[in-house]
């Protein structure tokens, strides 16, 4: 049929899925401030905002990637090499800004080792980056032998309890990471590309996109971010191990898909991930508060997912 | 009769009693009022066609009819007696199936296990795969049609393909089928075969639905046309007693001079030069366009066409030979440096080459220039929707908003997107790889105009189409290719059909 069954379709969808999310954290924190005396403190709230803000950076890094049709299972790999290669660095009494420099070069490269397997070796995103999350948590572990590295300089683990107008240091890493990212995905003709190639990248290459590239991009700014989120989590738990991050790949898409992104490419956007990450570390958080077995977390976060696709895909039927 | 077809027989029908029946039949979108009380009666074994422009109601109707979307309001009625469609499913079991434009079938699996899928044979749940092998090929025989069964569904042309999925229909007891434009992808030879198989399911008193844009197709094949314009029911002809010029009135609206117009406009310089070029699928091809000419391209599927135009925007590397655009010697590695360089390429599948189908309109209209309208790569929002407001004004795109994904929109009006894009880019010569294949006939005069339009601001066209009237009709030049070469090359209308059909096949 001609004409569209609904105008602005993808963008209401969208911008009611966030308002459901926003409505969906509220309430959990309502009920959490009144069913707990934990939970509305100072302490806390700093604590949930740390979490929150570890996750949102790599989620938002997974979403890039997932939008172009991809998926970056080594995310929570990079977190605990990264966290180990920058705490060698420190104890190898590297400044401060040259340990985290060299460390946040980590990202280029390996995303871009992860581009190439996709694109040169012909390699499924899934396959490239799971093999890679094997690689690097064995890397990290024969860095370090599988021992903790502690002993850093305060100025780096400060860095993390640091708080700035109230709001704790490493949630202003997010908003520094987010608006950049918001800028480059909805904005930018970078942005575009990485839509167009998880939409049709046929029709993108005849158009004259450069494919290569924007693959790249994605993978890199994915690894890169993780990387960013490894040298933070060194600093918050104030050591390296190489097995930081474990299972941080999963939240990440999670949270990345409960924001509405879809694992079919050309659909999300920045602020998807930022309320996905919140709601599963406040699920996270609450579930510690409520004395309920942490175990519940998984479950939760399961058949959240769940719902969310199924909505996603619901949604798609109607529009077919 | 007896054979692969035993299952196929369609009981006697009582006299008088149409297969089926709708009486005011109506379907409302949000927004859209598609099918406005339409009644109809299709009997037993007849060939009934269905013509309309595009959004004119007929995918909707089909839609309805083989159970794909429940009505709004009014009846259906099989054999006499109401019925409720839930899903596909219902229509199914009464025999009703549909040949779908663009192919839905499992390209992994071989042709046979395509024909038996969801009916397999099986014994102790096993597949019996020879059994079902030796029965596929023994339908695909009787229909006529050259088709290994135990190939790969996906080493054949999408012409071939479109013959499976009929076979597929027409061997499942079908009393009622709905072909949803079949000869699109279809060689001559092809078509041939589908109207053997029809008249043939025709004479067994199978009801048969044609929808096709291809008028001289319907007097060839149909008994009765029914015309639909803006979801109603505009007129319904016995075929024999109307012509093509009545039923595009009744469908347009407005008197159409001439399907096929040709403008006279004067030929400018040497756009583009190829000199003995060879490459994947193509050997020796030399040929010239002029700025204000369209040079057809015409050839069996296979024949080397689209290889070359490929080839010549970049997808592939020639292996020999000379291309000079705008009198420069060019080395295309990547469609891009075709692109910068003037050359683009409308191609053949708009779903799976020309569009991304769940994004908006205006994204797909901008997509090309993307790096034109931003600034430090920030794309300026501003211009973004002005020029792709311009070309949906331009080019007549019917759609809610630029804001509705393509996918939303009718395959004319999706034609239309993936010329606007290239359009608002802009270029020096154009590529046209079958056009109008699934488009009606305003918006086929349409693109005919647009084309005009763009060879009167100093444009060349190479124009490809299965469609011999088509490029018989535009091209200035007509080159033949047939098994990777050029056969043949003529001037406008300089020679009849049956030559140039005998070029291209090579008899």
């Amino acid at each position: 049929m001609a004409v569209a069954a609904k105008p602005r379709g993808r963008l209401r969808f969208a911008f009611l899925l966030n308002l459901t999310l926003l409505g969906l954290l509220l309430l959990m924190w309502l009920v959490l401030s009144v069913t707990t005396d934990s939970f509305m403190t100072t302490n806390n709230i700093v604590n949930l905002l740390r979490q929150a803000s570890l996750w949102a950076v790599i989620a938002i890094g997974q979403t890039f990637v997932i939008i172009t049709g991809g998926i970056d299972l080594s995310v929570g790999a990079v977190v605990g090499l990264s966290s180990t290669v920058v705490a060698l660095l420190l104890k190898a009494d590297f400044p401060i800004w040259a340990a985290v420099g060299l460390t946040l070069m980590l990202g280029p490269v390996i995303g871009a080792f992860h581009a190439f397997g996709i694109l040169k070796l012909g390699l499924p995103p899934f396959i490239m980056t799971l093999a890679t999350l094997t690689a690097f948590r064995g890397i990290g572990l024969l860095m370090t032998n599988g021992a903790t590295i502690s002993g850093f300089p305060p100025e780096f683990t400060g860095f993390s309890r640091l708080s700035f107008l109230g709001i704790p240091s490493l949630f202003w890493v997010v908003i520094l990471v987010a608006i950049p990212s918001y800028i480059l995905l909805h904005h930018s003709r970078w942005g575009r590309y990485i839509y167009a190639v998880g939409s049709n990248s046929e029709a993108a290459r005849l158009s004259g996109v450069h494919i290569a590239r924007t693959i790249y991009l994605a993978y890199i700014l994915s690894a890169t971010l993780a990387c960013l989120a490894g040298i933070l989590t060194a600093s918050r738990i104030a050591i390296g191990v190489a097995t930081t991050g474990e299972g941080w790949e999963l939240q990440s898409i999670a949270s990345s898909v409960i924001g509405g992104t879809s694992l079919f490419g050309a659909v999300g956007s920045i602020t998807g991930p930022l309320l996905g990450s919140m709601l599963l570390t406040t699920i996270n958080n609450g579930a510690n508060l409520l004395n309920v077995n942490p175990f519940w977390q998984r479950i939760i976060t399961g058949f959240l997912i769940i719902a969310i696709v199924f909505f996603d895909q619901l949604r798609r039927r109607r529009k077919g | 009769m007896t054979g692969p077809f035993a299952t196929a027989r369609v009981e006697a029908p009582e006299p008088g009693v149409a297969t089926l029946e709708l009486r005011k039949l109506d379907k409302k979108f949000a927004g859209t009022h598609a099918l406005k009380a339409v009644s109809l009666s299709f009997m037993p074994g007849e060939v009934h066609a269905i013509v309309g422009e595009n959004g004119a109601g007929k995918s909707t109707l089909i839609k309805l009819l083989t159970g794909v979307y429940p009505k709004t309001s009014g009846s259906i009625l099989w054999q006499g007696r109401e019925v409720e469609f839930s899903g596909p499913q219902d229509a199914l079991v009464l025999g009703i199936n549909a040949v779908h434009q663009e192919v839905v079938l499992c390209p992994h699996l071989t042709v046979a296990a395509n024909i038996f899928l969801g009916d397999e044979t099986t014994r102790f749940g096993l597949l019996r795969k020879r059994e079902m092998t030796r029965r596929a090929q023994a339908i695909l025989d009787e229909l006529g049609f050259h088709l290994p069964a135990d190939a790969m569904l996906s080493d054949l042309t999408i012409g071939q393909q479109q013959l499976v999925a009929t076979a597929r229909a027409a061997s499942r007891g079908t009393r009622f089928l709905v072909f949803d434009e079949p000869t699109g992808y279809l060689t001559r030879a092809e078509t041939d075969q589908l109207f053997a198989l029809i008249r043939r399911l025709h004479g067994q008193g199978v009801t048969i639905i044609y929808i096709s844009h291809r008028m001289e197709e319907i007097f060839q094949i149909a008994d009765r046309v029914s015309v639909l314009r803006d979801g109603q029911l505009i007129g319904t002809h016995v075929v024999a007693e109307t012509n093509e010029r009545d039923l595009i009135r009744e469908m347009v609206n407005r008197p159409l001079d001439q399907v096929h117009h040709k403008e006279v406009i004067p030929l400018g310089d040497t756009l583009l030069e190829v000199r003995n070029m060879s490459g994947p699928g193509f050997e020796d091809v030399s040929l010239t366009v002029r700025r204000g000419e369209i040079v057809g391209l015409y050839g069996l599927i296979g024949a080397g066409r689209s290889e070359f135009v490929q080839c010549l925007f970049g997808r592939t590397r020639k292996t020999a030979g000379d291309v000079k655009l705008k009198g420069k010697a060019v080395e295309f590695r990547r469609e891009a440096d075709a692109i910068d360089s003037g050359i683009v390429l409308l191609p053949e599948s708009r779903r799976d080459q020309g569009l991304c189908l769940n994004l908006p309109v205006g994204f797909n209209l901008n997509l090309p220039v993307f790096h034109k309208i931003s600034t430090g790569g920030l794309i300026r929002s501003g211009e973004e929707k002005t020029r792709s407001d311009k070309q949906m004004r331009d080019l007549r795109i019917v759609a809610a908003s630029r804001n509705v994904d393509a996918l939303t929109l009718s395959g004319g009006n999706q034609q239309k997107i993936v010329i606007g894009k290239w359009l608002n880019h802009g270029a020096d010569l154009f590529i046209f790889d079958e056009p109008t294949v699934g488009v009606d006939v305003g918006t086929k005069a349409e693109i005919y105009k647009l084309m005009a339009i763009l060879l009167r601001n100093g444009a060349g066209i190479i124009l490809i189409s299965s469609y011999l009237p088509e490029v018989y009709d535009l091209g200035d030049t007509l080159h033949v290719f047939r098994k990777g070469r050029l056969a043949a090359t003529f001037g406008h209308r300089k020679v009849d059909h049956e030559t140039i059909l005998a070029e291209a096949i090579g008899t």
